[in-house]
């Protein structure tokens, strides 16, 4: 069964773009904020990967630092940034391509522009019979299951879930409830890059960690969101799914090259046809 | 007339600069016509159009490589002929636009951002693929494009100093500039103001706002399709880079550095830019990008009008002229 590796490869491909695109969708979708730098925080969670091996500590120590980092770093981000141009949602394209140039720039001063890697901390394999699988890529698709569904339960079942949905469906009525909706802007941001940073410090191992790696996910995490519609949370699953899945599986029949060129021509046809996303329904207008 | 005044004003200044500098900064300034006429095109599309292209080298990039092909005289060789390349790659890079337009804009169409995600999604498709297009050079580009040839009639006048250069292109940057501030202020101009501030009512008048939308986007793939087809001639080479996402986002950052509701910022942005970057990546190295980077971040914040055009129009406001 040739087929089956090629099926594990476009899950584990599809689960981090996942991730990556629900960091966003949470900033998008909530805020209307087009984050250009996201791509630059999954990176910066690689780094953090770099950093800590290069110490010698431990994997999973990277793990918990790397969400906190970047986190933290989207705190300042949010407060210096962000904030500033709540209102006006285009300008946030520039300011945070502005910021994506001078974070790339600021890894390559202090890493260099070459590709630096990290090894895996488990080199096992999986066997069952004919079927072999790198162990350590099953884990990073287990994590990643987890941090998603994580994800979903925070924004559907909790409290903070709930204002933060009230927030995006009538902003000025959950205010007048006395929701602070700045806060939460802040708290969705934060968590929106910490769940990049976390992704780029799991996929570490398996891809070289370089300063220009951002933007190879960040446009199929955007192409992803908008082909499944920027509104429920559920589109990401739905647009990373198509968006990650025709890239991977196409790459067994063709280059990756001509695979990607692929999917972006249809995930824009996609976007074109219906503007409102897999999921979307009918536009309200 | 009076209005036109400091735009006259900046090229005149701009003619007689190559006189008092060496050969290699006229050189240099050949290029920062050229920035300047693609930071122009940006301007007029985003500015006045209000359609943030985030994709703009698709249309330098399309105007430099119908530029390459056809005065290397890769199709035929009687098309070997600089006046026919230029019109090619403007005639093809505005039809390039008239079509990608048509899929964009018509029906309900894509705006704001999903257009800025979408057409820069689609410079990096058109970078790609010219990387893998072996006939026309693939990853390593087109080499040895000719010089611009202004000989006519069996004549042949090939541009290979750079003063020459310089006023041909002056002469051409600047009559596009010219022609452009006084568009924008005609009724066309007044139509496209509104189709950036208020679509809704003006399809309400009888206006027909994917035309409208076409037009503009048509006209200014055009001017980025001439501004890339005389790059080459300076350069000589065309590459993939061209048509990508770097060169997109370099223009962006000159036309929000410089103001892209003022023509005129727009270009100098360009040129500013472009001088700043040959001084100071000299004494910072490479901390330069980190400082264009967060420039380009506080600018956008602090004076999102653009660091050239604000105090170019509060210039304008108490001269009492209205600058494009």
């Amino acid at each position: 069964m040739d087929i089956i590796i090629p099926l594990f490869d476009a899950m584990s491909y599809v689960l981090i773009l996942v991730l990556i695109a629900l960091g966003l969708m949470i900033v998008f979708g909530m805020m209307g904020v087009i984050n250009m730098a996201h791509g630059e925080l999954f990176m910066i969670g690689a780094y953090v990967m770099v950093l800590i091996q290069s110490a010698g500590l431990p994997f999973v120590f990277g793990l918990v630092l790397a969400p906190i980092v970047v986190g933290f770093l989207g705190l300042i981000i949010e407060t210096l940034l962000i904030r500033h141009i709540y209102l006006r949602p285009l300008d946030t394209i520039l300011a945070t391509w502005g910021l994506s140039i001078a974070l790339k720039q600021g890894i390559v001063l202090v890493f260099g522009p070459e590709a630096q890697s990290v090894t895996s901390p488990l080199d096992a394999t999986l066997v069952l019979g004919d079927f072999s699988y790198p162990m350590y890529r099953l884990i990073v698709m287990g994590i990643s299951i987890a941090l998603i569904a994580g994800t979903f339960w925070l924004f559907l079942k909790t409290d903070f879930g709930l204002m933060a949905r009230a927030v995006i469906a009538r902003p000025d009525t959950s205010a007048g409830l006395g929701i602070n909706t700045r806060k939460l802007y802040r708290w969705s941001f934060v968590v929106g890059t910490a769940l990049a940073g976390l992704a780029g410090a799991l996929i570490a191992p398996t891809i070289s960690v370089d300063p220009q790696m951002g933007l190879g996910y960040l446009i199929p995490g955007f192409l992803s969101i908008l082909v499944g519609g920027a509104g429920p949370l559920a589109g990401v699953l739905v647009g990373g799914g198509a968006v990650g899945g025709t890239n991977s599986l196409l790459t067994v029949w063709i280059s990756p090259v001509a695979a990607q060129i692929a999917v972006f021509i249809l995930a824009i046809l996609v976007i074109r046809l219906r503007p409102n996303g897999i999921l979307g329904g009918k536009n309200e207008k | 007339m009076k209005n036109k005044l400091p735009l006259i004003l900046t090229f005149a200044i701009l003619a007689v600069l190559p006189l008092m500098v060496g050969d290699y900064w006229v050189s240099q300034f050949n290029y920062y016509l050229v920035y300047g006429l693609f930071a122009l095109s940006l301007s007029l599309v985003w500015g006045y159009g209000g359609i943030l292209c985030l994709g703009q080298a698709i249309f330098f990039g399309i105007g430099a490589y119908v530029m390459a092909v056809t005065t290397k005289g890769m199709i035929s060789p009687i098309l070997m002929n600089s006046y026919i390349g230029l019109l090619s790659a403007v005639i093809i890079s505005a039809a390039f636009a008239a079509l990608l337009g048509s899929f964009l804009f018509a029906g309900k169409g894509i705006n704001g951002a999903y257009l800025a995600i979408v057409t820069l999604a689609i410079a990096i498709v058109l970078e790609r693929l010219m990387s893998n297009w072996y006939a026309l050079g693939g990853y390593n580009g087109l080499l040895d494009i000719p010089p611009l040839n202004l000989g006519a009639f069996g004549y042949s006048f090939e541009l290979w100093d750079s003063l020459p250069t310089f006023y041909a292109l002056w002469t051409i940057v600047f009559s596009v500039a010219l022609s452009l501030s006084y568009l924008v202020r005609s009724d066309y101009g007044v139509l496209l103001t509104a189709i950036k501030t208020n679509p809704d009512r003006l399809a309400y008048f009888g206006f027909s706002i994917l035309k409208l939308k076409l037009s503009v986007f048509c006209l200014s793939a055009a001017v980025a399709g001439l501004a890339g087809a005389l790059f080459v001639t300076i350069d000589g080479f065309a590459s993939p880079t061209l048509i990508g996402f770097t060169l997109s986002t370099e223009v962006l950052i000159w036309v929000a550095i410089g103001g892209k509701e003022i023509l005129l910022a727009a270009f100098l942005g360009a040129i500013a830019t472009r001088i700043a970057e040959s001084w100071l990546s000299e004494i910072f190295g490479d901390y330069w990008i980190l400082i264009l980077g967060i420039t380009f971040m506080a600018s956008v914040v602090l004076l999102p009008k653009g660091l050239i055009a604000t105090p170019l129009s509060n210039l304008s406001k108490k001269l009492g002229l209205k600058i494009d």
